[in-house]
Formats: structure tokens, C-alpha cells, sequence
């Protein structure tokens, strides 16, 4: 068994890498990277050269491709310590033609040049832009860059290993004092109540485990998952942070900062990571931080994307369960009559009816009935919960109604009922202890499915009630041709359908003895 | 040669009757007769609901393609007219007269509500009838094969695994954009990965069915697999495949309508453009024409081939024929 299982959790890695490279291909080669600019204001002002440049560091910012200014370049250099800076300012702006060079920069030029095509890059030299009296155009300075499209072998190698960040002592490269960790029994956001927490100098977030008030309790910086970084749909947000990040208005509470400062504030303090330089940039933090741990997530009323759809989609579902199972016996039970036609109706009608159009008749109806029927955040009223959760329900008891009403009927006619029902047992005994029993195993199959598609969120009820959900977070990514994003998301889809496949068969093979996986055993 | 049965204490009816021989008589099979689709059609109308429906989707049909070419629709009907735009059934024959045009009032610029929906319903259908088709010619060829054949099969688990996980919306979008959206280009995309969950139902059937008895002395006496699947097999499947498509065809209109509510539809205003054209109009009082009639041909459609699919499928299994 566990060998079996083991062969197909390899099996669903193996298929989720290839989604994922299959989908890389789609955004990244498929897809006329130009739409990018479709609705950028900034691209449709600049002109000449300076749009050239402008579009490469677009297409980098978006992951399209490497680029490299010679500006960049230079700079590099005196980091490493090869040049000195004045070297830099005599050799680092080039001239309007490559015969404009100064000596100088001719070398380092070539030095460029010949270095990062060895890499396999493509170096572009655009010369200065000028119009018949000899003056620059708008936007037209000579350029020089190296720009290389990026492999995709490298992408997926590249994304597959930053899913996991593990935060280390070495992750800040300036000079910092007392590197290391260090175990407090006394947080010192708690103002020294009791509260274990492991706290980093030099790491990237400062509190690497920690206990607060909320689920689970015990929380942990330590690895973070990263499922890519947004460029439009929340700047500069891993996907993953976006979807289990709080929303809604900030919750303002009296909080201590490192400096002793008291303030009402929505900071969550435990959140702090590093920015270099970050504590002299402005005079709020000076006061507030006695190191660089000044980027603080802040604190807020609402659910994450993903809890507002968990809690949506898990509620539905169990009300999907607790509705469709006595229906769908009572409907096998009165095969043909009144209950039957009723219900077969409902399953017709489910199954026919594109769904955005039953949505919006439960909207309408919902309205009718003075439901709230768009989604506020802020409100208390657990009202606003009623319509998404009937509009997610009614359609699953539908299917689920009409596959046990029909694995019911289909044992009714088997053999062993026939021999139960001639040995003298009750048609009550028959079904509860017979006929369910057999007709909920391929419906157990679905569970782990249900409650993980939750996760997912549903497109068009969180669209039609204006929910805060994940289900629009891929519908919008594709909009705004947000490349991070889609992969980001599609990772998350596949991981989620891959192990409720998986779960689903456990789950069936615990609860029928007959279904065995191994061969052996069979 | 004559007996005088009297003497012998019998009656002349109990006895036995000579009957020559003969190769023609001998050659007869007495069975009452059968023909396949005589009894499919015989089963089909027992029900009078299935005429009723079967007349209502005959209309349906003749409306979407014949009413449109009489008519001439123009979008952007009264634009200029600020009086004509979003009028209730009652207003708009009073304005323009009655009229056929004119009895589901205005849309929001001043064009007939009831010719929009025509005119929707003409693409939607024939996108989903296109796609149906398709999909169904591939998925039942690829099915049967890869039931059948157990190389195809670990190939094909694979593929379906892979096609199965990544987002339906992402693979429609990108090839729309790619090649940029048009009636047929949403053919392509809705056709060039969706036959793979027809095809994999089929290939269930045909696995179930494939190691029965019957087949498997089939295959003892020589039969050839072509021969099995076409004469053994094929017959099973007939209903089966009819109730797929029964499924199929509305949940392309159901499809179609939902990806122009996310905004990557179709570019003409098929019945899915209409609803979300009009999706304000909804919650506008006075406007619900507007948004509720394309919503309710869209019900009505699907549902009437819905049913007139299933009924086919019943009426299609030999079983129900006794």
C-alpha cells in the first residue's frame, strides 16, 4: 500500500512538472509578449530608444528575459571591487556612435560586449537618436545592453527551487553586529509576559517562531512558501502571501515597538523582515525600530482570500452532503413517484442550465427575499455568507442527488439484496445496512475533492457576489497578463486536484475492504 | 397413404401429420420482426412529452437560423434616439408600433431585445453544436482505441493526467489571445483538449465491456478486433454516446456564456455577451427585460436539448425495446 502510494505521489509530482513547463511555455513563448504594453501608459509616451530599453525591463520584470544595461554592468564592477569608481565615471556613459567613444569606455565596452555574448546573450548598441539639426529626439540616447531570452529548462529548474525559502542567518549580505539566533522565553512584543520565540539577527524576517492568540498558536518564519512573485495583480506580493494574507480595514491596537514607543497601530511586529538601510530612510521608523526589521505585515478585520472561500466552499459543501444523501435515498426509495419526478426535475434543470444563469436566478430570488447580495468585508451581518453558500450548494446536491440516487437503484436490482430481502430482513435493514452502504463508496471518493476544491474558490459565485476570494485571482492574472501569478495559481490547482485524487482513492480503499491497490493482496 | 385411425381407437386431431420436406421452409427463422431504429423511434414518441419537446426544440431551431436572415439586426439600433433605449415590452410597441421586433422591449441602445437574443442564440447554438460534433467524432474514435488497446492506454492515463490539471479558463484564454477571438478560434480552443474527458468515459465503457463473455468467444472464434468493435460493441454504446452528447452540447452554451462573463468570449454578441452586456440591468428596476431574456432562451435551449438527448439515449439502449 504504501509503496503503491508512494509510486503515485511520484507519479503526481511527475505530471505537475510537466504542467507547469507546459504552461511556462504557453505565457512565456506562446503568447505575443507585446500585450504586455496593451494598456501601460508609461509605454505609450516614451519613444525611440528609450522605449527599447523600457520594453526589456518590462520583459524582466515580468520574467521574460534576462537584461542587462552596460550602466548595470559597470556598477557591478565596482562592487566587486575590480574598478574603482573613477574608473566607473570615465568610462561608464558611452557615445552617440561607437566611434564617439573615449578609449576608455571603448574597452569596457568590448570587455562587455565579449563577456556576455560568451554567455549566450544578445548585446544591442543603439546609437543616439537625432533629428536633421543634429539634436537628440525625445527618449533617443544611445543605448547599450545585453538581453538573453530565458531558457525554459533554467525557468522551471530556477521556480521549482525558490518554492521553499529558508530563512538563514547568513540571508543579509551588509556587515550587521551579534549575527545568530537568539531563544527568548519573553517576547518582546508581549512587553515581557510569558511567550517563547526564537528571534534572528541577519536573517530575513526577525521572528522565526512565535506564539500569538490565533490559529494554530505556534507560528513559524522559518520556511516560507513561495509560489511566485506578482508583477500586476498586487505588486511585488508572492502568490502564495497574497492568498493567505488578511484583507479588509486595519485593526488598530495599542502596540510597543522595539523602541518603546506606545502607538495604536495595525503593525503586526511579528512579521518584521529586513530592508536594508530601511530605519534612517524616514523619520516613522527611526522612532519606532531599533534595526532594519522595519517591513511589518499589518493587521486586519477580514479572512484571507482563501479563508473567505474556504469557509464559503466548505460550508456548501457540507451542506451539499447533508442534503443530497436523504434526498437522493428518499428518490431511489420512491423510485418513479412524486419525490423521483421532483427531483429528477431539479437534476435536469442543474444539469442543463448554464450555471451563471441559475446564479443570478438565486441572486434575483435571494434579492427578492431583502438577502444582502453583494459581499462586504466589513459588514458583521453573517447574512452576506447565505447566497454564495445556497448558490454553491444547490448545484453540487444536484449531481451529488442524481449519482446516488442511481448507484442506490443500480444495488437494488443486484443479487444480494434479492437474497437479503428472500432471507426475511426489513427493507429498512436492506437499505441502511445493504444498499447505502455500498452506494456511498463511490461517493466517499469525491469527498477529499469537495473540500480541497474549496481551497480553489468558485469563479463565477465569488465574481457575482463581489467575494474576496481566490476563485478571481486567476481569471484576473490572465487579464492583466500577470505571468508570476498564472503559474503560481496553476501550481496551487494541480498540487490540490493531484492529492484529493489521491486521498479519495484512501479513502475508498479504508472504507470498502474489497479495493485493494496491490496486487498481491488481490 | 391412408390410416382408418377409428380402428385403432384415436381421435384424428391428436395424431401427428406428415409434413414433406422442404429447403426454403427449413431456412425461415420465425421471429417477431425487428428494426434497431424503428423501435429507437417507436420508444422515443411512446412519450408524449418527448413530441412536445422535440416540436418546441424544432422552433427553437428554426427561429435561430431563419428568423435572423428575414430580419435585420442592428446593434446599435435608435443610439441616437434617447428615448428608445431601455423601454419596457409595453413602451417600446407603443413607440414603434407592434411588431414582433418590439415585444421584449429595448436594450441599452435602443435595439430589439428579442432580435439580440435571435441573433445570440444563432451563434451560441451553432458553437455548440460545431463543438459537440467535433468533440464527440474524437473522443468516441480515441476512446475506443484507447480502451482497447493497452499501449495507448498507459500513454493516454499519462496525457490525461497532465491535460486534466492544467485550468480549463488558462488554456482557452492563451490560445483566444494567441489566435485572437474569433467564431472559429473558439472552436479550436474549446476543441483542441476538450474531446480528452469524453474520450476517457468512453474508455471506461469499452474496458467494461470489452472482457465480457461474448466478446471474449468472439475473439476465440477468430473474430477481428474492427469486426468486435464495429458489430460487438458499438450497439452497447450507442446510448451511452447519446447521452454524452446529450450533456455535452448545453454545457457548451453553458461554457460559452461563462467565459464572456469572465471577459475572454467571443467577439460577436452571442447569448453569453448578451448577459453580461446586460448584467447591470439585472438589479435595474424597470431594465430586467434586457438581462432576463437572454438568460431564459439560454434555459430554455439547454434544457430542451438536454432532454431531447436524454430521451434519445433511453430510447437508443435495445433494453427498453421489450
Amino acid at each position: 500500500m504504501l509503496k503503491y502510494l508512494l509510486k503515485r505521489v511520484l507519479y503526481g509530482i511527475g505530471a505537475i512538472c510537466v504542467v507547469i513547463a507546459i504552461v511556462m511555455i504557453m505565457i512565456y513563448s506562446l503568447l505575443d509578449r507585446t500585450r504586455v504594453f496593451a494598456q501601460d501608459a508609461v509605454y505609450n509616451k516614451t519613444a525611440s530608444n528609450q522605449r527599447e530599453v523600457y520594453r526589456n525591463t518590462k520583459w524582466e520584470e515580468f520574467g521574460y528575459l534576462d537584461f542587462v544595461p552596460y550602466t548595470d554592468y559597470m556598477q557591478e564592477l565596482v562592487r566587486q571591487g575590480e574598478i574603482d569608481e573613477d574608473t566607473r565615471a570615465a568610462a561608464a556613459s558611452i557615445g552617440r556612435t561607437p566611434e564617439d567613444d573615449s578609449p576608455e569606455t571603448a574597452e569596457f565596452v568590448k570587455k562587455f560586449t565579449e563577456e556576455y555574448e560568451s554567455q549566450g546573450y544578445k548585446v544591442q548598441r543603439l546609437d543616439a537618436d537625432v533629428n536633421k539639426r543634429g539634436k537628440l529626439k525625445n527618449g533617443g540616447q544611445q543605448q547599450l545592453f545585453a538581453v538573453k531570452d530565458r531558457p525554459l529548462a533554467q525557468r522551471l529548474v530556477e521556480y521549482f527551487g525558490s518554492l521553499l525559502e529558508i530563512d538563514s542567518v547568513h540571508y543579509v549580505e551588509e556587515d550587521i553586529e551579534n549575527r545568530g539566533l537568539t531563544f527568548t522565553l519573553y517576547d518582546p512584543v508581549y512587553e515581557g509576559k510569558f511567550s517563547p520565540a526564537i528571534i534572528g539577527n541577519g536573517t530575513k524576517h526577525k521572528y522565526l517562531l512565535y506564539c500569538d492568540s490565533t490559529f494554530p498558536y505556534i507560528h513559524q518564519n522559518l520556511a516560507t512558501i513561495r509560489l511566485g512573485m506578482s508583477y500586476s495583480v498586487s505588486t511585488g506580493v508572492d502568490v502564495f502571501h497574497s492568498m493567505t494574507r488578511t484583507q479588509g480595514s486595519y485593526v488598530m491596537r495599542p502596540t510597543t515597538f522595539p523602541t518603546g514607543l506606545q502607538e495604536d497601530s495595525a503593525d503586526d511586529l511579528h512579521t518584521a523582515t529586513y530592508l536594508a538601510g530601511s530605519r534612517t530612510s524616514s523619520m516613522i521608523y527611526e522612532d519606532r525600530f531599533t534595526d532594519d526589521y522595519t517591513v511589518v505585515d499589518t493587521v486586519r478585520s477580514g479572512l484571507s482570500k482563501i479563508g473567505y472561500s474556504f469557509v464559503i466552499g466548505i460550508i456548501a459543501t457540507c451542506l451539499a452532503y447533508l442534503l443530497a444523501v436523504p434526498i437522493g435515498i428518499l428518490m431511489a426509495q420512491k423510485k418513479d413517484r412524486l419525490v423521483d419526478k421532483l427531483g429528477t426535475f431539479y437534476i435536469v434543470f442543474i444539469s442543463a442550465v448554464p450555471s451563471l444563469a441559475y446564479i443570478f436566478m438565486f441572486k434575483a430570488i435571494g434579492a427578492k427575499l431583502g438577502m444582502p447580495i453583494t459581499f462586504d468585508v466589513e459588514s458583521t451581518s453573517k447574512l452576506i455568507y447565505v447566497l454564495p453558500i445556497v448558490s454553491l450548494a444547490l448545484p453540487q446536491v444536484a449531481m451529488l442527488m442524481k449519482w446516488l440516487r442511481r448507484y442506490m437503484i443500480d444495488q437494488m436490482n443486484s443479487d444480494y439484496v434479492k437474497f437479503a430481502r428472500a432471507s426475511g430482513m426489513t427493507e429498512g435493514e436492506i437499505f441502511r445496512g445493504h444498499i447505502l452502504k455500498n452506494a456511498a463508496i463511490p461517493l466517499v471518493h469525491g469527498i477529499p475533492g469537495a473540500i480541497l476544491s474549496a481551497l480553489v474558490g468558485a469563479i463565477i459565485t465569488e465574481r457575482v457576489y463581489v467575494v474576496p476570494g481566490t476563485g478571481n485571482l486567476l481569471t484576473e492574472a490572465i487579464n492583466k497578463y500577470d505571468n508570476g501569478v498564472i503559474v503560481g495559481v496553476t501550481l496551487f490547482y494541480s498540487v490540490l486536484t493531484v492529492t484529493s485524487t489521491i486521498l479519495g482513492d484512501v479513502l475508498m480503499a479504508a472504507m470498502d475492504p474489497r479495493i485493494s491497490f496491490t496486487t498481491k493482496d488481490r | 397413404m391412408e390410416y382408418d385411425y377409428s380402428k385403432l381407437g384415436l381421435s384424428t386431431q391428436e395424431l401427428f401429420s406428415r409434413q414433406d420436406h422442404s429447403d426454403l421452409e427449413s431456412e425461415k427463422i420465425t421471429a417477431p420482426r425487428y428494426s434497431y431504429w424503428q423501435s429507437v423511434f417507436k420508444v422515443f414518441f411512446r412519450k408524449k412529452l418527448n413530441i412536445v419537446i422535440l416540436i418546441l426544440l424544432a422552433a427553437v431551431i428554426l427561429f435561430c437560423y431563419l428568423y435572423p436572415t428575414f430580419t435585420e439586426y442592428d446593434r446599435f439600433g435608435q443610439l441616437l434616439s434617447s428615448d428608445a433605449k431601455h423601454l419596457m415590452p409595453g413602451a417600446a410597441i407603443e413607440q414603434f408600433g407592434f411588431s414582433i421586433k418590439w415585444i421584449l422591449g429595448t436594450g441599452n441602445a435602443g435595439n430589439s431585445t428579442f432580435d439580440a437574443i435571435w441573433n445570440g442564440a444563432r451563434i451560441s447554438v451553432s458553437l455548440a453544436f460545431i463543438c459537440g460534433v467535433i468533440n464527440m467524432t474524437i473522443g468516441v474514435i480515441l476512446g475506443a482505441i484507447w480502451g482497447f488497446s493497452k499501449k495507448v492506454d498507459t500513454v493516454m492515463m499519462v496525457l490525461y493526467q497532465i491535460i486534466a490539471n492544467i485550468p480549463y479558463i488558462l488554456q482557452i484564454s492563451v490560445l483566444v489571445l494567441i489566435l485572437s477571438p474569433t467564431f472559429w478560434t473558439m472552436v479550436f480552443a474549446l476543441t483542441v483538449t476538450g474531446w480528452i474527458g469524453i474520450a476517457y468515459s468512453i474508455r471506461t465503457q469499452v474496458v467494461i465491456i470489452r472482457d465480457r463473455e461474448y466478446n471474449l468467444a468472439s475473439r476465440c472464434l477468430g473474430t477481428n478486433t474492427v469486426k468486435i468493435a464495429m458489430k460487438n460493441i458499438l450497439p452497447f454504446m450507442t446510448s451511452i454516446i447519446m447521452t454524452l452528447l446529450a450533456a455535452e452540447i448545453p454545457s457548451y452554451i453553458s461554457y460559452e456564456v461563462f467565459l464572456a462573463y469572465i471577459g475572454i468570449g467571443l467577439p460577436d454578441m452571442s447569448l453569453g455577451r448578451l448577459i453580461y452586456s446586460a448584467e447591470s440591468a439585472m438589479v435595474t428596476p424597470g431594465w430586467g427585460f434586457e438581462f432576463w431574456s437572454p438568460v431564459a432562451i439560454a434555459i430554455v435551449i439547454s434544457v430542451v436539448l438536454y432532454v431531447t438527448g436524454q430521451s434519445l439515449g433511453d430510447a437508443s439502449d435495445p433494453r427498453t425495446h421489450m
